[in-house]
């Protein structure tokens, strides 16, 4: 047992990590778009499965994992505009209806599936992307395997939590952007087009939840079977709370549940005895803890969750 | 002068129901025009439309001779149209600065230049005298700050046209002098302003030209020199105005309620209360005078039994209260207009009818068994007797209270509180954003109850309000009684001076 807790398992554990917190993290950063927007969005599951569906797909037709990042991310703005008509232009409830993308999208990506293949017990499966070391880097002992040996999707979904920080902290369009889901009404008394900015944010939510979805059946593993997602939007969801609704926080979150996520694997392997069930649910169990000790809806946009109408009285 | 702004046959339906009905408005450079008129009068809608964030049923907009539509508050603020509303269009999340450059595409950086602006905007700001902390989050500001951070915010834009909705309203009188100072300044480099009020001094004081606004039409537009308050104030209620003077009384011997000592959050100089003693007697108005934010609120909430002081003993009828809870002082017959009705006084979903009798529900006269079963019949026929004796203007007893007007939401809670034939009243800024006709109303009722015999605290930011009613008048700063002065005559400068915290 000693030689388990040797370099090279700590640097797999940490590599495992890295690349389980990607998809929650692109799909953290969904969220986070559309909350600072005002629109609280629980149907990122939804939008994720039919991502990792379309994603699949195309990838499996076309042989080209990247053409397959690029159909789950239109897929998912398609999802999400469903989403968006009905909060926005109609007021609707927002989570009535991120429950409708729950319950519709992955039944439709099932439906699909089944179309395409046939029910057959045999998964079908598809090119898998390859990793893109980055060069120099990657020699760093430890770090260079941790780090710099991914595949793109990977090293963008982690430059985005920078990008965000500075679209939200340094640019003008970023401030109009948050004050949207603080006050849309002072929003659209300083001029900025409210309707248009929320639609802006559930384009950018679909974009990246589909991308988020599309990579676990492109670049994670090569093949699509309903519950592929496993709950990851849920995750995702929380990790914004947790992260406070800042870009940072939001990255130690999915880095956080990363790591529960490639512990329990790792547990998985090394203890036979234990029912693999009782390790599965520590990224689950862990995401529960969290949300009740540090989960303060306080913290967050004011006017997240509540519709908004211009000639409202 | 010339012509800035000309309204012309404004129309605006919401529904059935006009709001605005063939308004004709002209605003000239570099005059403070006064939109004056009641609550609901359509002032508020009228601005509105010239911002942008209503669309006008019919009717048509001139700005500087050319027609125009307003579509959005952005187009609004491109021809030189800013307004200040009267509850503050700031986020409150972020700071000065970044509530001043919101939405603003000045020049076409992406990037916020942060230094530069800074300098441009404390240039401007110190060009109108408007003092503010630029980098402080509005959360720690004084309203009265946040108001000159909403002027700055529409002066950084290019405003020329300066829509003022109730500017004075939760200003204290220092604060609207320097508001004041500002407006003239604005006006002599030719701006023009666009003031909202039903304070007549104010109105008075400051504007050059007076338009009326009544029941959504535009009665008159007056020149200041050629009128006066009795005047202006038959114009905008539709009838002559009787002015009211009540009949003062003296304290009688009998105390209701006695506070003594009592502290809560004795540290806070805003939210809290120190060492307060008094007695309201049987039948006798005590006015609470002061600024907002003095610790009144607390007050109300210690004697209405909400929370519990943490120093001091309350006496009740003579008996001291031993429990906090405001079921037992409501129970002992205390009740309690709230100083925010939509807050604390009105549940806004439910109907007027069940507003009516929330306090009551578990006496045998509304419900059987405490409440468990309620009589739908007698509960209608007591709701349409208050409708009428108050005269609730609703659709119906089942209308939701929400839809009503401030006034008439007063009224519900003035109903069902004044019904309950309460020994000790409780009245936090009853009139708060109520017109005229309504005010009067609210003061007639408070002086009948203490006619009744029910004593009455009166706590009112108004100081008009104060001197019209109260038999005895105590003065509140910083959580402290630091004068009580007779109603009856009562000194106007010393009590003015003691709101200023200035008492010998």
């Amino acid at each position: 047992m000693e030689t388990v807790f040797d370099i090279i398992f700590i640097q797999e554990l940490l590599l495992s990590t890295v690349r389980m917190a990607t998809p929650i993290l692109i799909v953290a950063l969904a969220e986070l778009y559309s909350e600072r927007a005002g629109l609280v969005n629980i149907g990122l599951d939804g939008i994720m499965t039919f991502g990792a569906l379309s994603g699949f797909l195309i990838c499996y037709i076309t042989g080209n994992p990247y053409l397959g990042i690029l159909a789950g991310a239109i897929s998912g703005i398609l999802i999400n505009m469903i989403y968006a008509f009905c909060t926005i232009h109609l007021g609707a409830e927002q989570i009535v209806y991120g429950m409708a993308i729950n319950i519709f999208a992955p039944a439709l990506a099932s439906f699909i599936y089944k179309i395409y293949f046939g029910i057959s017990s045999t998964l079908v499966q598809a090119t898998l992307m390859k990793t893109v070391p980055i060069p120099i880097l990657n020699k760093i002992p430890v770090l260079g395997v941790v780090f710099f040996n991914h595949t793109p999707i990977v090293y963008i979904a982690y430059l985005l939590v920078p990008l965000t920080y500075v679209f939200f902290s340094k640019t003008k369009l970023g401030l109009n952007y948050k004050a949207i889901g603080e006050f849309p009404k002072a929003a659209e008394s300083m001029g900025i087009n409210v309707m248009l900015n929320k639609y802006i944010a559930c384009i950018i939510c679909g974009i990246l939840a589909g991308i988020g979805g599309a990579y676990l059946t492109t670049a994670y593993i090569s093949t699509y079977s309903d519950g592929v997602v496993a709950g990851r939007g849920f995750i995702a969801l929380s990790a914004v709370i947790f992260g406070r609704w800042m870009p940072g926080g939001v990255l130690l979150a999915a880095l956080l549940f990363g790591f529960t996520d490639a512990l329990q694997l790792r547990l998985q392997v090394m203890s036979s005895g234990t029912p693999y069930q009782l390790l599965a649910m520590i990224p689950y169990l862990s995401t529960l803890f969290v949300l009740a000790f540090f989960g303060i809806k306080k913290a967050g946009p004011k006017a997240n969750g509540k519709p908004y109408f211009r000639e409202e009285r | 002068m010339r012509e800035l702004l000309v309204m012309k046959n404004i129309t605006k339906k919401f529904g059935d129901i006009y709001a605005n009905k063939d308004i004709n408005l002209i605003i000239r450079e570099g005059e403070v025009h006064t939109l004056l008129g009641e609550n609901g009068a359509g002032k508020s809608t009228l601005m509105n439309i010239l911002i942008g964030l209503y669309q006008p049923t019919s009717g048509s907009i001139y700005y500087r001779g050319k027609k125009v539509k307003i579509d959005s508050p952005s187009k609004a603020m491109k021809l030189g149209i800013g307004m200040v509303h009267q509850h503050f269009m700031l986020v409150e999340a972020m700071t000065v600065f970044e509530n001043i450059i919101l939405g603003v595409t000045k020049d076409s950086s992406i990037f916020i230049k942060k230094d530069r602006i800074k300098k441009d905007i404390l240039e401007l700001a110190s060009k109108y005298g408007l003092n503010v902390e630029i980098d402080k989050p509005i959360t720690e500001i004084s309203v009265g700050e946040q108001q000159r951070v909403e002027i700055l915010k529409a002066l950084y834009r290019g405003a020329e046209l300066l829509i003022l909705d109730e500017p004075t309203a939760a200003l204290t009188d220092i604060e609207v002098e320097g508001l004041f100072r500002v407006i003239k300044k604005l006006i002599s480099e030719k701006k023009s302003v666009v003031f909202i009020s039903h304070k007549m001094r104010e109105v008075l004081e400051i504007s050059d030209r007076i338009t009326i606004l009544r029941m959504g039409h535009t009665i008159k537009t007056l020149d200041k020199n050629k009128t006066n308050a009795e005047e202006l104030a038959a114009l905008m209620i539709g009838k002559k105005m009787v002015s009211s003077k009540y009949k003062k009384v003296s304290k009688t011997k009998e105390n209701i309620i006695a506070l003594e000592h009592i502290s809560f959050n004795k540290e806070s100089k805003h939210n809290g209360i120190k060492d307060i003693s008094l007695t309201v007697g049987k039948g006798e108005i005590l006015g609470i005078a002061g600024v907002d934010g003095n610790g009144q609120s607390q007050l109300a909430q210690v004697v209405t039994g909400v929370i519990t002081p943490h120093e001091g003993n309350i006496y009740l009828y003579g008996k001291k209260v031993a429990q906090f809870d405001p079921n037992d002082f409501i129970n002992s017959n205390i009740s309690h207009i709230p100083e925010d009705r939509n807050k604390m006084g009105l549940i806004g979903d439910m109907s007027v009818k069940e507003n009516l009798i929330l306090k009551s529900i578990e006496k045998s006269k509304f419900s059987l068994k405490k409440g468990l079963f309620l009589k739908k019949k007698i509960i209608n026929q007591y709701s349409n007797e208050m409708k009428k004796k108050y005269d609730i203007r609703c659709s119906s007893i089942d209308q939701e209270v929400r839809n009503l007007s401030g006034g008439n939401q007063q009224k519900i809670v003035l109903a069902r509180e004044l019904e309950m034939e309460p020994e000790l009243l409780v009245a936090v800024h009853p009139t708060r954003g109520l017109d005229i006709g309504a005010t009067k109303y609210v003061h007639d009722k408070i002086i009948s109850a203490r006619d009744k015999g029910c004593g009455v605290i009166l706590i009112s930011a108004d100081f008009d309000e104060i001197l019209k009613l109260s038999d005895r008048i105590a003065v509140m700063f910083e959580g402290q009684i630091v004068g009580i002065y007779s109603g009856d005559n009562p000194p106007i400068d010393e009590i003015s001076l003691a709101m200023a915290g200035k008492a010998e």
